[in-house]
């Protein structure tokens, strides 16, 4: 999968952007806080239409345009799979309504067809390396669930459907549950809400047992290399309610996690985790009812990362970290081009600055047969001369892009 | 430029309206001054009616004339009274009689569950619906809520509400569009309708 055109108005500091690429590598060179990350991000907006690097869809329009009447940003991009050509395009409008109240319009259109946001993940795929996902890592666990949940809903559709399922009778039955708190009722009511998030979270749980089993076989081959076989990675999933210890915990509250207990969660039916889930929603109801919250499920699941039965979130050093999660990234690469027969497009910001030399070549030889690499350095001589020598590079300066070749900028 | 009071009102109240902006508000106020005055007035002595001359059925709570309750659905010897079809609003019992494939009866509820929205099964016309139920000559009862989670919901709550009352309960079926294409079908709808296959 590559990117064949890139187009952008009023994103981010790119007034006006119309470039097209190459397959393979591509090198974004250039000072700091000129739009390198942010040409990485409008590719990876193309994936899910949200941000990771915004906490609001604002921040995404150029802030010039903001101050005009009705402001926009539009990205557009041609993009290229075994499957043949496809138009993507985003725009985002911020405007305000009859009533005079501002409001935030998103329109995702595929092949000059508008669709759902919802029904973007899949269609276009990407993987992106930044170095504040090391949050994953050493972050809060929904840091780590919102990572998973991302890879996963690329590579797996009825997975990307129990996320939205969940969530969606989670919310009803959150507001069901602070109702009853608050003004009491009958508590047979949430029957109706028990029912499809049982069959949502079940499926839900079961995903990422599987997801995360196949993940962890990739990556630890590809860690050991990392740490020139020093370390064996280990991925552990903990599920908030686990089928494994029904009755679990008496208040069913986030336990203390026994770090060193294996347990093989894919050996489960989907049935069979149903129904227990459900008779765990049932048997916590006056709990839930007393909190107004929903107390185990999914929405609370747990990842850890352990290196030689260390965890990671807890005891590693930021080195290990970055080891970590970059073993993680590339076994996701390979995950996802197993589940979807198509290399993602790989947009890497400033990850070779957390490597020493050796590794960075390692990390590029990985890379090599990828159908198109993106990277950005502020320094290009941080980076293998090989690579240097083959990619194709840009100069990125205060929102414009200029083809670059490391000679002219030394003469 | 300040418009006139009586303009302006008028614009408002059109704004008000689902799928009316600004400009479509504006144009079809600035079009009712240019028609004859009989035309306007018509229209608004329709909108008067439109509370005034109407009311829910006292059966099934369908909307009726003031002067025809119950509604001529529920009037309708011709009809199966056995047959009762529950759906969420007037305008879907609209739809399913365009089906022409119906020849029972209707519940009209107002409304799905949505503890979000502060909508219990209170605010709807179950408990009118099991009280219909329970007096008895209905046999089977089609549940034709929205298949949205809230549908379903709905259709759940009630499928348990009609428990025990020797009235058989069905659901509608979920499944492929009639003259759609298998390969253009959404991976959600094509995963319901492999799940509800029926036997050839």
């Amino acid at each position: 999968m590559r990117i064949v055109r890139l187009s952008l108005a009023n994103f981010r500091n790119y007034i006006r952007l119309e470039t097209a690429f190459p397959r393979g590598a591509i090198l974004l060179a250039g000072p700091n806080a000129q739009g390198k990350t942010s040409l990485l991000e409008a590719v990876y907006l193309f994936t899910h239409a949200r941000s990771p690097l915004a906490d609001n869809d604002r921040q995404l329009i150029n802030f010039l345009a903001l101050r005009e009447e009705q402001p926009f940003a539009r990205l557009e991009a041609e993009v290229e799979d075994s499957n043949g050509p496809l138009r993507l395009e985003l725009r985002l409008f911020y405007e305000r309504t009859t009533a005079g109240e501002p409001r935030f319009r998103k329109d995702v259109l595929v092949n000059g067809v508008k669709r759902k946001p919802s029904e973007l993940p899949g269609v276009f795929r990407a993987l992106l390396f930044l170095p504040q996902e090391l949050r994953v890592v050493e972050g809060a666990p929904s840091d780590r669930r919102r990572h998973l949940d991302e890879a996963a809903a690329q590579a797996d559709p009825p997975y990307r459907t129990a996320m939205w399922d969940y969530h969606h009778a989670l919310t009803q039955r959150n507001a069901l549950l602070r109702a009853l708190q608050e003004g009491g009722g009958d508590p047979s009511q949430l029957d109706v809400w028990d029912e499809p998030l049982a069959a949502a979270g079940s499926a839900l749980l079961l995903g990422r047992a599987r997801a995360l089993a196949e993940i962890e076989t990739l990556a630890a081959p590809l860690h050991r290399r990392l740490t020139h076989g020093l370390e064996t990675l280990h991925i552990r999933y903990h599920p908030a309610w686990d089928p494994s210890r029904p009755a679990g915990d008496a208040d069913g509250l986030q336990h203390e996690l026994p770090i060193d207990a294996v347990v093989d969660h894919t050996k489960w039916k989907a049935d069979q985790v149903r129904g227990m889930f459900l008779d765990h929603l049932r048997a916590t109801r006056d709990q839930a009812v007393r909190r107004g919250l929903t107390i185990a499920g999914p929405h609370r699941d747990e990842v850890r990362f352990l290196a030689n039965g260390i965890d990671l979130t807890t005891y590693g050093s930021r080195g290990q970290a970055r080891t970590a999660i970059l073993a993680l990234k590339l076994a996701e690469v390979e995950w996802l081009r197993a589940r979807g027969g198509e290399w993602p497009v790989l947009l890497l910001d400033e990850v070779f600055s957390e490597l020493d030399m050796r590794r960075r070549e390692d990390l590029l030889a990985d890379l090599a047969c990828a159908d198109q690499v993106f990277t950005t350095a502020s320094d290009p001589e941080m980076l293998p001369a090989g690579y240097r020598e083959c990619a194709q590079a840009w100069w990125v300066e205060g929102g414009t892009l200029k083809p670059y070749s490391p000679e002219t900028e030394k003469s | 430029m300040t418009l006139p009071k009586p303009v302006s009102r008028l614009i408002e109240q059109f704004q008000r309206l689902p799928g009316v902006g600004p400009k479509t508000a504006s144009r079809l106020v600035y079009h009712l001054l240019r028609v004859p005055e009989e035309q306007a007035r018509n229209l608004g002595e329709a909108l008067l009616d439109l509370h005034a001359q109407t009311r829910f059925c006292s059966v099934c709570f369908n909307i009726t004339d003031v002067s025809t309750d119950p509604c001529a659905v529920c009037r309708d010897d011709k009809r199966d009274g056995s047959l009762l079809c529950v759906v969420e609003a007037p305008l879907d019992v609209q739809a399913v009689e365009r089906a022409q494939g119906f020849h029972g009866r209707y519940h009209v509820l107002h409304g799905a569950i949505s503890p979000v929205e502060g909508i219990g099964p209170e605010n709807l016309k179950i408990g009118e619906l099991v009280e219909r139920v329970r007096k008895g000559g209905v046999q089977e009862v089609i549940l034709a809520t929205n298949p949205s989670m809230e549908g379903e919901a709905t259709a759940m709550y009630i499928h348990r509400a009609l428990q025990g009352q020797g009235v058989r309960v069905t659901r509608l079926a979920r499944g492929l569009p009639v003259g759609g294409d298998l390969e253009y079908t959404d991976e959600t709808t094509l995963a319901k309708a492999l799940e509800g296959r029926s036997a050839m």
